[in-house]
């Protein structure tokens, strides 16, 4: 949720919005053309800036795409690490939405409780990343380094208290006069304009479309864990609302499994003989220094993870140079802002707030 | 679905149109066509094929010559198709998809400022993530970025 950072440009007759044009790039730093320019493994750096408050789901988008086009396969126990990271990111994404979307609409209490329980979530990043927003953790081929001893019982900790946070959100959100009167029936975007202007994630969901490439095209671990697609039908406001909470709780289910899975199964978490290349793109190779010709491979990566705003996919090609000869990135936020004549124009211009606060705008991932 | 079903379905409707349907990897397979049987491809695509949503177009300056793609997914086959032409250098346009997919407004747009692909017939073709005016394109390989620099550190008499 990310305010300041776009403008949205409004034809008004009295309160009434006869047009918008969002106007975007303001946060444009060219990621896509400084990776063409980075060795594979310092894109992840420019991933995690992508999106700021999801640089987890970005890094994986990347690697799995760098991974297809360079041929490298990760250890299983890397996979498990990479959906908890994922998904726990997922909660802290979500949360942060929560916070700042309801303050959007005039609710100030349930900011505190967003923020104080994404905290939580962001002291686990920190004890095996020792970061809290970029993390640089996932490499080609694996993760960076295993998770601290007793981390799988902390995560536990939080997994409990989270799980018994939804009922206070409820009451706060759903229980709060304001909340329904500004929520209901705004902002509607129905299945088929959905589809049509590429909207996807969360707000697809609400209009009742049961797709998330955690199920439909799995990856990683992802078909290894049992979850539900969480769907609502109102395709307003407050249903998109709901599909976050029912998310939420689908990802606390996911992580149970993954920490019980990790608990069991110690093993590497990056593959080994990887290309010598990979590790330390500049470290010299005997006494010819970075100069030796080596070899790189040549090929194409496609991925598509499911973001906690959507469907985000990467197309990665390799040359057989040194960098990727081209990455391209679809966010799915950019997405989600395009179709935004299609669900705001008719509403008044106080139902701005609600409406653009409903679709998660992240605009680090919509400029790159 | 496999490139074979792609190819059996596409080839009647585009003749010589369709090129080839290649194996990709991570999706259903790639279609490479001829830039001037465009819409009658998107429109097989979306109505015959069932690819109903267009994820993403970019485009790739191979230097003598551009390409444009487009991801597509299909809600009936759980996959996603991969759409690729080249285009000239020097006279880099093909028609727009928006008028078969919507969403295809604000990609092309990108592409436009980006790799400077011109979309014939396009509803809004103007600056995206660039200031209006903006003349570069800075996803084309002639567009360098800046060396870094070699600071000298002079030393300094004591």
């Amino acid at each position: 949720m990310t305010h300041g950072l776009w403008n949205l440009r409004v034809k008004i007759d009295g309160e009434m919005i006869l047009d918008v044009d969002p106007e975007m790039g303001y946060l444009h730093r060219g990621i896509e053309k400084i990776s063409e320019d980075r060795h594979y493994n310092e894109v992840i750096t420019l991933m995690d800036r992508c999106c700021y408050v999801a640089g987890f789901s970005w890094e994986h988008l990347y690697i799995l795409s760098a991974e297809e086009a360079l041929g490298i396969r990760p250890p299983e126990r890397a996979e498990y690490l990479r959906v908890l990271c994922d998904e726990f990111q997922r909660i802290g994404s979500h949360l942060m939405w929560y916070a700042a979307f309801v303050q959007d609409i005039g609710l100030m209490s349930p900011f505190l409780y967003g923020m104080r329980d994404r905290d939580l979530v962001l002291d686990l990043f920190q004890s095996f990343t020792g970061a809290r927003m970029t993390y640089e953790y996932m490499r080609v081929g694996g993760v960076r380094n295993d998770v601290p001893s007793g981390f799988t019982d902390q995560c536990r900790k939080v997994l409990n208290w989270l799980t018994d946070r939804f009922v206070e959100y409820d009451q706060l959100c759903l229980g709060s006069t304001i909340f329904r009167e500004r929520c209901d029936g705004l902002g509607l975007l129905k299945a088929q304009d959905c589809v049509a202007h590429g909207v996807t994630g969360p707000m697809l969901r609400s209009a009742g479309v049961r797709r998330d490439l955690r199920k439909d095209r799995p990856y990683s671990a992802y078909d290894r864990v049992d979850f539900d697609v969480a769907v609502a039908d109102g395709a307003d406001v407050t249903a998109r609302y709901l599909v976050r909470m029912e998310e939420m709780r689908q990802s606390i289910r996911i992580l149970n499994q993954v920490v019980d899975w990790l608990d069991r199964h110690p093993g590497p978490v990056l593959a080994d003989r990887l290309p010598r290349w990979l590790g330390a793109p500049y470290a010299p190779i005997g006494n010819e220094g970075y100069l030796l010709k080596r070899n790189y491979p040549k090929g194409v990566g496609f991925s598509a993870v499911e973001e906690p705003h959507g469907e985000a996919q990467a197309y990665t090609v390799n040359d057989g140079g040194e960098h990727p000869y081209r990455v391209k990135f679809r966010s799915p936020v950019f997405a989600n802002i395009s179709a935004a004549r299609q669900y705001l124009i008719g509403y008044h211009v106080a139902d701005i707030p609600p409406i653009m606060g409903s679709v998660d705008v992240c605009v680090g991932e919509v400029d790159r | 679905m496999e490139p074979d079903d792609i190819a059996r379905q596409l080839a009647p409707k585009l003749g010589d149109g369709l090129l080839s349907v290649e194996p990709f990897p991570g999706t259903a397979g790639r279609v490479r066509f001829r830039p001037e049987k465009a819409l009658d491809l998107f429109r097989s695509v979306r109505d015959d094929l069932h690819f109903g949503h267009l994820s993403m177009v970019g485009g790739i300056d191979w230097v003598d010559h551009r390409e444009v793609f487009y991801v597509a997914w299909s809600d009936e086959a759980k996959q996603y198709v991969f759409l690729s032409t080249d285009v000239p250098a020097n006279a880099a346009h093909i028609e727009t998809a928006s008028s078969i997919w919507p969403s295809a407004n604000w990609h092309e747009r990108e592409a436009w400022e980006m790799v400077d692909i011109t979309f014939d017939h396009h509803p809004d073709l103007r600056h995206l993530l660039m200031p209006d005016g903006y003349t570069f394109h800075p996803l084309l390989r002639s567009f360098k970025l800046h060396e870094p620099e070699e600071l000298e550190v002079k030393s300094r008499r004591v």
